[in-house]
C-alpha cells in the first residue's frame, strides 16, 4: 500500500480522470420506454481500464498493483456517505425492515439461476464454487476454507470473482436501470436488491436507479446502504448452511439430467 | 494497515472528490468542505474503533455505524452534520474509487481470459439471480405490508 501512496503518477492519472468524468457528467438515454443511465464513475471505470499496458500503456504492472491496493480505503469515504445516508432515514429503513431483512434470501435465487446452467456449459465442481453465491471476497474465502483453492471449486469461485471485479460494476448499473425500465419492481424493491456484499455494485444499481427516480433519491440510497450492511453481515453465514449445501443438492440433480450419472466424489471433502 | 497511510489515501482521495464535486456538481470547494472534513473524521474514528475494539470487526462496519449514529434525527448537533454532509454528492465520492479500481483491473485481464467464456456467462447469470431474486422476494414483502 506504501508504494500505492506514493505512486503520485497513479494519483495524477486518477485526478485527470475525476475531472473528465465529471466534466461528461450524467447522461439519460430514452432507449424504448426505459432510461438508460450513464455516471460518471463508469466512465473513470471504463477509461481507467484502457489505461493498462494492453492499450494506452499509460500505466505499467507496479501502478495497476498499486492502485488496486488503495482501493479498499477510498471506498471508506463513501461508507462514510452511506452512515450519513442511513441514519437520517433510519425510521424509515426500520419500517421496512420486514422486506429488507427477507429480500436477502433472494440471493440464494444465484444458485438457482447458475448451478444448471453452469453443469449445462459443461462445468463440472467448477460449478460449485461459481454459482453459489455472487463471489465476493467473504464468499471467496468461504470456499477456500471449505474445499481449498487448488481445487475446482476454488477456480469456479475466483472465475467469478474476477468477472465481478472486471464488469460487475458496469453490469450492476445498467441491469438496475434495466430492472426498473422493463419489470412490474418497484425502485424501492431495487434498492433493497442492490445490496450484494459488494459496495461498488450497489453503489452502481443504486446510483442509477437514483438518476431515473431522483424524488426518491436519499431513500433508494439508504435502502441499498442498509442492504448491503446486512449481506455483508449475514452472506458468510447463508452461504456456509443454505448456499453451499443446497448447491451440492442442486448440483447432483442437474449433473444426473445432463450426464445420466452420479457425479464423482468431492475430491476434499472438507478441504481443512 | 498504518493509521498514517490510511489518513494519507483518504486525504487525497477528500481532495479529489471535492474537485470532483466542484467540476460535475457545482458545489463549491469551500461549501463543502466542511461535510468533507466531517466524512474524514468519521473515517479516522471508523478505523481507530476498529484498531481498539476486539473481535475483529471491519473498519467500513465501525464507520457506517458512527455515521449512521450522528445523524439519526435526535443525536444532538444531527440537522447540522447532516446539512453539511448533503453538499458533498454521493456521486462525486463514487468516481475517485472507480478510477483507481479501473486502473487495477488491467492486471486481472488476463486472468479474465484464463477463466474462459463459460466462467463470464456463469457471472451473468449469477449477477442476475441474485438481483431479481431479492427484488421480487422485497416487492413481495413491500406489497403484502402495504409499502408500496
Amino acid at each position: 500500500m506504501r508504494d500505492g501512496i506514493r505512486n503520485i503518477k497513479v494519483h495524477a492519472i486518477v485526478l485527470i480522470l475525476v475531472i473528465i468524468s465529471e466534466f461528461i457528467g450524467v447522461h439519460s438515454f430514452k432507449v424504448g420506454p426505459g432510461t438508460l443511465v450513464l455516471l460518471p464513475m463508469l466512465y473513470a471505470l471504463v477509461i481507467g481500464a484502457f489505461m493498462g499496458p494492453k492499450f494506452l500503456k499509460a500505466v505499467n504492472q507496479k501502478d495497476m498493483v498499486g492502485a488496486g491496493s488503495l482501493v479498499g480505503v477510498t471506498l471508506m469515504l463513501l461508507m462514510a456517505r452511506y452512515g450519513t445516508t442511513v441514519g437520517p432515514n433510519l425510521p424509515a429503513i426500520i419500517k421496512s425492515g420486514p422486506a429488507l431483512l427477507l429480500q436477502e434470501f433472494g440471493n440464494l435465487g444465484t444458485l438457482f439461476l447458475g448451478i444448471p446452467l453452469a453443469v449445462f456449459l459443461g462445468l463440472k465442481r467448477e460449478a460449485i464454487g461459481a454459482a453459489h453465491s455472487v463471489a465476493r471476497e467473504p464468499n471467496v474465502a468461504l470456499i477456500g476454507d471449505v474445499y481449498g483453492f487448488d481445487g475446482p471449486e476454488g477456480r469456479g469461485v475466483m472465475g467469478v470473482y474476477i468477472c465481478g471485479t472486471v464488469f460487475g460494476t458496469i453490469f450492476y448499473g445498467l441491469m438496475a436501470t434495466a430492472a426498473a425500465a422493463y419489470l412490474p419492481l418497484s425502485p424501492k424493491a431495487l434498492a433493497m436488491a442492490s445490496g450484494v456484499g459488494s459496495a461498488s455494485m450497489m453503489t452502481a444499481s443504486v446510483s442509477s436507479l437514483s438518476a431515473m427516480f431522483p424524488q426518491m433519491a436519499e431513500e433508494l440510497q439508504a435502502l441499498g446502504a442498509a442492504s448491503n450492511m446486512l449481506s455483508g453481515l449475514d452472506g458468510l453465514y447463508m452461504s456456509l448452511w443454505m448456499a453451499l449445501p443446497a448447491s451440492e443438492w442442486l448440483y447432483r440433480k442437474a449433473y444426473r439430467v445432463k450426464y445420466g450419472t452420479e457425479p464423482e466424489r468431492p475430491l476434499a471433502e472438507g478441504g481443512k | 494497515m498504518k493509521f498514517s497511510e490510511a489518513i494519507a489515501v483518504l486525504i487525497i482521495v477528500a481532495v479529489m472528490s471535492l474537485i470532483g464535486n466542484l467540476v460535475g456538481f457545482h458545489n463549491g470547494i469551500v461549501e463543502s468542505l466542511p461535510g468533507m472534513i466531517f466524512l474524514v473524521a468519521l473515517c479516522v474514528a471508523g478505523i481507530a474503533l476498529g484498531k481498539v475494539v476486539p473481535g475483529n470487526i471491519p473498519n467500513v462496519a465501525w464507520i457506517v455505524l458512527i455515521g449512521c449514529i450522528v445523524t439519526y434525527p435526535g443525536f444532538p448537533g444531527s440537522a447540522v452534520f447532516s446539512g453539511w454532509v448533503k453538499k458533498v454528492s454521493f456521486l462525486s465520492l463514487t468516481t475517485p474509487i472507480l478510477a483507481y479500481a479501473g486502473l487495477a483491473i488491467g492486471k486481472d485481464l488476463d486472468l479474465l481470459k484464463q477463466t474462459g467464456w463459460r466462467i463470464v456467462v456463469v457471472s451473468i447469470a449469477v449477477f442476475i439471480g441474485t438481483y431479481i431474486g431479492s427484488a421480487l422476494i422485497a416487492q413481495g414483502v413491500l406489497t403484502v405490508t402495504g409499502q408500496l
